[in-house]
């Protein structure tokens, strides 16, 4: 075990609060856990130095961080400062039938409510998920209750000050047919280290509408986890941006706990530098009927690595399942390195499943066609990236969000060029 | 439906018979006198011995893997015999008419065209019964040819130089815990080699059969093709229906010098156990060729036994332009399960790989595909291009994809694809409204989908590939 985790669950033995059984049944794993090396299969790409190594420490006392305004997405802030969550921030009027509240501050009926789903949804293989279960100070209960809409999006925002560690847990859940957006975004500066995790309870013939960002660059450690329950004819729609960091490690879980449900994940990286991002999407397909969709692509140059795991797993009675998954990659560097490995597990015969992934470069032909039209060698790249990366920011349901990154990736590539 | 699924599972092994020959056989244990007795016995030198217990000193210190999608009771190491010879075999027949008549009956029973078949077939087979090479044919031939085909044993004796320049130069000794164990404990296998610029002039046969009651099959295979030359080697294996299980941890090797080829051919058809999975052969072997500049090997396999498969021929595609190939059927019913795939090392400049895997599961069975495509900063211009496809035949099965992807060259092209259906009822209406009986048409469908790696079998494989797959799916209608 390393020395860090003993630190972290020395620490974790000193929290008391509502949430004190899941903390201790946490902690009981986490002893039982190995520190994942290279033979740890979920970690073989992804050494855990820069954890062990990590200069962050806690910080208590307040710090005025508020997140960068996105135009014309007139979001409802939920923020977090150093893993503390910041109520001043809040709207003071919530939509009808959206409530945002301290898991400690709700009342006994739904507090008990909120402990029995806590971590239900996130599999307990996940170090560092049982990590945040042990340590997230305040963990935030999102509920929508039953057929309600809400308009505007939740964003959900993580900030981080210079070397701060922090833990953060949300948990959402959406009553039978309502429909809600959430906006995840960590945005950490140098030195950091943040785990980020966020369950969601889809009710039954409810729709998600769910964005991660994860935009940190430079020396931070950012481990989270988004993770999905879908019921019967629930519906997902998750985009994921991410750019690299010294370590950057998502998981996404998807299951299909009721029939008929559809979900949808489209998931970009881009990564430069020395940067290194881990995507794990396992999806679950526990009952009849159900549908997923994932594209993931990711662009790799410099010196920076990219691992992606994309499991899906048909379960015996989830039969009449269509599940499909297209990973694709372009490396642009010779020092830069993808791994990536797509892995079907299969129990039902009346299912239709594929996955497909490339490696390759920038198509030369293209590259040579946008030359002799004029357009210089650098221009021609990052059009071409761009190009590739676009078809899936396309597919964003968000308008204000699409635009909004758009730039901000456009602005990456320009960057990998001037290299 | 059932029923005739009944009826499909409840087909006994044709090749479950066992042969009364007197072997001799050591008291199971593994210790490194076990160790020095099976080198005393075969003569080996001194070098074959230590390198011996090297391997079985790392062996003690590794640990079982894990991470294959299998799932079988812990192998008691120490329950195994680990040497078994015909007793007959003290004196080796010169010829065929000196063999063992019960012995010649045994491999009769199993098809294995070891007389006049042979002749017409111009197939030299060096035939393992149990551990030790019954009768290697058709030699002189090949020794006109300049072509070394005799048992691992023998080379060690007449060829040191070569046995001891390739032997575990592809598999090292501690690559992996059954690759440590059966360069410890290995018995017997085949070594093959071809001259400069020779190309053989048949194909070479082995055929592995295990017979002695709780022993372990621990065979080594080395061929080595030098510069420019031509091979192509088949191998065929079965063993007789015990209750308990047996393991046969295989070794096999080959060296592709520049501009040779090498094609490796397997249809294995151990034990699989009965329908609740009791006895049968759990398979552990480590298979690897390297190909130097412009060589290239390429591996076709066709599973349908054994009650656990562990194997993954690969390529290290060292050389430029090097090219590695893996076309493979691995078919699993009533309780087996099988971990099967390939691994492509791309090192060289231009190299490229093809993976072909088609993998069909019926029964409770479980199979899965496991690969690794890798390309290494210098592999500039490699391609790969891979395909799994799986076909579920029942509700109870399981089928896998588990591929491993690594690039690190920009100028390198990966693609991989997998996918996995079921025999769909389009296709059975359309078969069954033109007169075919389900079973015929299930056949017929399979047939179809494995096509693309039975046209990689030598001819009279491929018939024999075809027949085993129509017997294994009889009636596994769904």
């Amino acid at each position: 075990m390393s020395e860090w985790l003993e630190s972290a669950i020395t620490r974790a033995q000193g929290i008391h609060d509502w949430l004190a059984p899941k903390r201790a049944h946490a902690l009981d794993l986490l002893a039982k856990t190995k520190w994942p090396t290279r033979k740890t299969e979920a970690w073989r790409y992804t050494p855990l130095r820069p954890v062990e190594r990590t200069p962050a420490k806690m910080i208590s006392d307040k710090v005025d961080l508020s997140p960068v305004a996105i135009a014309d997405l007139s979001a409802i802030e939920l923020v977090f400062v150093n893993g503390q969550f910041d109520p001043a921030q809040l709207a003071n009027t919530l939509p009808e039938g959206l409530s945002i509240a301290l898991g400690g501050d709700l009342e006994s009926a739904q507090q008990a409510d909120a402990l029995n789903t806590f971590s239900t949804i996130k599999p307990e293989r996940h170090i560092f998920g049982l990590v945040n279960d042990a340590l997230a100070q305040d963990v935030v209960v999102v509920s929508v209750a039953e057929g309600v809409e809400i308009i505007q999006p939740i964003r959900i925002s993580s900030l981080l000050s210079p070397g701060a560690e922090s833990h953060t847990r949300v948990q959402v859940s959406l009553a039978a047919g309502s429909r809600l957006t959430v906006i995840e975004d960590v945005q950490a500066q140098g030195d950091s280290f943040n785990t980020a995790f966020v369950e969601y309870n889809v009710g039954t013939n409810a729709r998600l509408e769910h964005y991660r960002f994860a935009l940190q660059t430079g020396s931070n450690v950012a481990i989270g986890g988004s993770h999905f329950n879908l019921h019967d004819h629930a519906k997902m729609n998750s985009t994921i941006v991410g750019f690299g960091s010294e370590l950057s490690r998502l998981d996404t879980d998807i299951i299909h706990a009721g029939e008929f449900a559809d979900a949808k994940l489209n998931a970009m990286y881009l990564l430069d530098g020395k940067e290194l991002f881990d995507l794990h999407a396992t999806v679950e397909h526990a009952m009849p009927n159900g549908k997923t969709e994932e594209n993931v692509r990711c662009i790799v140059a410099d010196r920076s690595r990219a691992v992606f795991n994309g499991r899906i797993h048909i379960h015996r009675d989830a039969q009449k399942t269509l599940a499909e998954l297209n990973n694709r990659n372009l490396l642009l560097s010779d020092k830069a390195e993808i791994n990536t490995k797509p892995e079907l597990e299969i129990y039902a015969d009346d299912v239709k499943c594929a996955h497909g992934a490339t490696v390759a470069q920038i198509d030369k032909q293209a590259l040579y066609y946008l030359q002799t039209r004029g357009v210089s060698r650098s221009k021609a790249q990052v059009m071409l990236n761009f190009g590739f990366i676009n078809e899936l920011i396309d597919l964003m349901p968000n308008a204000a969000l699409a635009e909004w990154i758009r730039p901000i990736i456009r602005e990456r590539f320009a960057q990998m060029e001037v290299k | 439906m059932t029923e005739q699924i009944d009826k499909a599972l409840a087909r006994e092994y044709e090749a479950g018979f066992v042969s009364d020959v007197e072997s001799e056989t050591f008291e199971p244990g593994l210790n490194e006198d076990v160790i020095r007795r099976i080198s005393g016995m075969k003569g080996e030198p001194e070098w074959m011995l230590e390198w011996r217990l090297g391997a079985f000193r790392e062996w003690l210190e590794m640990e079982e893997p894990e991470w294959a999608l299998v799932d079988y009771p812990k192998i008691d190491f120490q329950s195994i015999s680990y040497y078994s010879a015909p007793k007959s075999m003290k004196d080796k027949p010169k010829s065929l008419d000196e063999v063992d008549p019960e012995l010649l009956r045994t491999y009769e029973k199993l098809g294995i065209p070891l007389i006049e078949q042979q002749m017409l077939a111009g197939i030299a087979v060096d035939a393992v019964f149990d551990s030790v090479s019954v009768v290697t044919t058709f030699r002189e031939k090949l020794e006109e040819a300049g072509v070394i085909f005799c048992p691992i044993s023998e080379a060690v004796h007449k060829y040191p130089d070569l046995v001891k320049k390739y032997i575990g130069s592809v598999v090292p000794k501690k690559d992996n815990y059954y690759a440590a164990l059966n360069c410890a404990v290995f018995t017997d296998g085949s070594f093959v080699y071809i001259p400069k610029g020779t190309r053989c002039p048949m194909e070479l046969s082995t055929y592995f059969r295990i017979n002695e009651q709780n022993t372990g099959q621990f065979e080594r295979t080395l061929i080595v093709a030098d510069e420019g030359s031509h091979v192509s080697y088949l191998e065929g294996c079965t063993a007789p229906q015990r209750d308990e299980n047996q393991l046969h941890a295989a070794v096999v090797e080959l060296v592709a010098l520049d501009n040779a080829e090498i094609k490796y051919s397997t249809v294995q058809n151990w034990y699989p156990g009965d329908e609740n999975g009791k006895g049968g052969i759990y398979n552990f072997v480590t298979k690897r060729g390297i190909c130097h500049t412009n060589a290239k090997i390429s591996w076709t396999q066709v599973e349908t036994g054994s009650s656990v498969t562990w194997k993954y021929p690969s390529c290290i595609l060292k050389g430029d332009n090097s090219v590695g190939e893996f076309y493979s059927v691995a078919l699993t019913r009533g309780r087996q399960q099988a971990d099967t795939g390939t691994k492509m090392i791309h090192l060289g400049k231009n190299t490229k790989s093809t993976i072909i895997s088609k993998g069909i599961s019926a029964g409770r069975s479980n199979n899965s595909y496991r690969g690794l495509v890798r390309m290494n900063p210098g592999a500039e211009g490699a391609r790969n291009f891979t395909q799994c496809d799986s076909l579920l035949i029942g509700d109870q099965c399981g089928a896998h994809t588990f591929p491993y992807v690594e690039s690190r060259n920009p100028s390198a092209i990966v693609e991989h694809e997998a996918t996995t259906s079921k025999v769909s009822d389009e296709q059975m209406f359309l078969c069954r409204q033109r007169g075919l009986d389900p079973e015929k048409a299930v056949s017929m469908i399979v047939n179809g989908f494995c096509k693309e790696v039975f046209k990689e079998l030598p001819m009279e494989f491929a018939v024999e590939a075809g027949k085993l797959l129509e017997i294994s799916l009889e009636g596994s209608v769904g």
